[in-house]
């Protein structure tokens, strides 16, 4: 029985700590001081203030094209690297290939965006979204290609030869078998992909050129110069919607699982 | 195989054609950088309508950062808003616009005591003020009475930490010097080493050295005194009717952000129409309003709204232009400030 009370306040303590600062955020956001040290009465108006800030709102725009976007190539071409080191591991050309693709994992990212951004200058390049996104997909390829290289470790090749000895052909074997046993990896590496691209600060900053403005950089300066109030609100739209799409996803999943 | 990267090669050719349109529209754009939240939107509309044309507007977070990145050769932005001692080092370096003032006739409408008291570029040779802030006390007039005018508050042990100082070493050294009656831009061993003391006395009094947390604490009732910045400090103080500011007697620092023209900038006429734009007087007090910071042009009084006309924080009383100084570029004595800040820190 005292285990279970320890366990329990163990539980509690974690909690409280992982969940109260959300809480406090939620909070502050339906508070009507602007830097909220003091309670001054339940206000929507930051959240009124939030919709009609238009440079939030493009910044948050912009964020989501760059995430979709960079998601989109980095994934593609992160499963054919991970596809292509698995296949041909014993290469000494893939050796160099792994660290190739390993080294952004650990190359600071002030060291990425300033070489991104004297690479872009000397190649004469117009800095802005395109350029943005062209890096993002450069740090965003590691991680999905080392996603999928984990879930291609424990994938069992006789069952490619087996569907070979059936006469599937290349297309065939690859939407058939391929995609669906490896896309739980591919997924969880776009899904890092897409959130290592809404969260980057510092690459974004180096790299971006006029109209490139994103949600972090432009959090980041509020921070210090406008209403902290407005970013509150923002995180608890941003939260909102994440828990959201949790929920959903687990509700989908959920259902496909229970039917026969 | 085949057909995918075929899909993929032809997606990518989309967005990157979809990209390099979206980049050139009919209409002229003007890029400005920034700092966030520093422009009030609906005049950047009224520009637009004018002029017929887009802006777009990007932010930096500060100087340093700015200044490395268009050193490393950004280019694009027409107009940026560094501020004095960043312009001044960025002129230096033949990165801006020598301004042509024929092209800027409002600017007949800047406050020459302000030029001649305070900027570094007293002529407007390649930069036009735009707003001015300067950096104060602000206390708990309820717990702590009413203050003297003077850096020395922080000397009081009463309040021991209940009180913060900035988090930045050329406003903290600065009020020291300020307290010994010395320039905050005094680059004198033995002033600096004089100046070290009091900070380390003033230290042991303090809560922490914080930028951004004080606004908060000073409001919460958790600090009782705090060095801040005067646009931020005059929201707290609207909202808190118990809190009382002050501008110590010795002196006080003020910043000041100028608009400036690159020598890259690709669409110049605009960018003189967009300064000469914000210095109209109705278009500046507009800007005030939305800031609290003051811009330099006296006239603009006229357009804000009653409550605001003696508004401290926009109309900057003349007294404290005497006594405010702006922070400068000390070049290599850069590395003096450092040392101190390093040892008063660790200590």
């Amino acid at each position: 029985m005292k285990t279970r009370y320890t366990s329990l306040l163990a539980t509690l303590f974690v909690m409280a700590f992982m969940y109260l600062p959300i809480v406090m955020l939620v909070s502050q956001s339906f508070n009507a001081s602007r830097y909220g040290g003091r309670w001054m009465g339940f206000s929507l108006k930051w959240y009124e203030a939030l919709f009609r800030d238009s440079a939030v709102i493009n910044a948050t725009l912009n964020t989501l094209i760059i995430a979709c976007v960079s998601t989109l190539f980095s994934t593609a071409i992160g499963t054919c690297a991970a596809w292509v080191l698995n296949r041909y591991k014993q290469s000494k050309l893939q050796t160099v290939h792994y660290g190739i693709v390993y080294a952004p994992l650990i190359v600071p990212d002030v060291l990425m965006g300033i070489s991104l951004l004297l690479m872009f200058v000397s190649l004469k390049v117009q800095l802005g979204m395109f350029t943005v996104i062209l890096a993002h997909i450069t740090f965003s390829v590691s991680f999905v290609t080392f996603t999928v290289l984990a879930r291609l470790q424990d994938f069992d090749f006789n069952i490619i030869q087996a569907a070979q000895d059936l006469g599937a052909g290349n297309l065939r074997i690859f939407v058939k078998i391929l995609l669906p046993l490896l896309g739980p990896g591919i997924a969880s590496g776009a899904m890092m992909a897409f959130t290592l691209s809404m969260d980057d600060f510092v690459v974004t900053f180096f790299v971006g050129g006029p109209g490139s403005t994103t949600l972090p950089v432009k959090v980041y300066s509020m921070m210090k110069h406008g209403a902290p109030a407005i970013i509150n609100a923002l995180s608890v739209v941003f939260m909102a919607l994440t828990f959201t799409v949790a929920i959903l996803g687990q509700c989908l999943t959920k259902k496909k699982y229970e039917q026969p | 195989m085949k057909k995918y990267i075929t899909v993929c090669a032809v997606a990518l050719a989309a967005i990157a054609g979809a990209l390099v349109s979206g980049c050139g529209p009919a209409k002229p754009t003007l890029n400005v950088y920034m700092w966030s939240d520093y422009i009030d939107l609906d005049l950047v509309r009224e520009f637009e309508k004018q002029n017929n044309c887009k802006v777009v507007i990007d932010i930096f977070d500060s100087n340093e950062f700015m200044y490395s990145k268009l050193k490393a050769g950004g280019t694009g932005y027409d107009v940026i808003l560094p501020t004095s001692y960043m312009a001044r080092v960025m002129f230096e370096q033949n990165m801006l616009e020598k301004l042509d003032h024929s092209k800027l006739p409002n600017i007949r409408f800047v406050n020459q005591k302000v030029l001649a008291d305070l900027a570094i570029d007293k002529k407007m040779e390649y930069s036009v003020p735009y707003m001015l802030g300067y950096t104060c006390v602000a206390y708990n007039k309820d717990k702590v009475g009413k203050l003297p005018e003077s850096w020395d508050v922080f000397s009081n042990a009463k309040y021991a930490g209940k009180m913060t100082m900035l988090n930045d070493h050329r406003e903290t050294i600065g009020a020291a010097l300020f307290f010994l009656g010395k320039s905050m831009n005094d680059t004198n061993d033995a002033d600096l080493a004089k100046a070290k003391e009091i900070l380390l006395k003033w230290k042991k009094n303090l809560a922490k050295f914080d930028n951004e947390l004080y606004k908060v604490g000073i409001q919460s009732g958790e600090f009782l005194i705090v060095q801040g910045y005067s646009g931020d400090l005059f929201q707290v103080l609207a909202e808190s009717p118990n809190l009382a500011y002050m501008c110590p007697k010795e002196g006080i620092s003020m910043s000041c952000d100028d608009w400036v023209i690159p020598a890259s900038a690709k669409n110049k006429e605009l960018a003189y129409k967009f300064i000469d734009f914000l210095c109209e007087p109705k278009n500046a007090a507009k800007n005030m309003e939305f800031t609290c910071y003051s811009a330099p042009i006296p006239e603009a009084r006229k357009y804000v709204s009653e409550e605001n006309k003696n508004h401290p924080g926009m109309f900057i009383p003349d007294d404290l232009y005497k006594r405010g100084e702006l922070i400068r570029d000390l070049g290599a004595d850069n590395a003096k400030f450092n040392e101190l800040w390093d040892v008063v820190k660790g200590n």
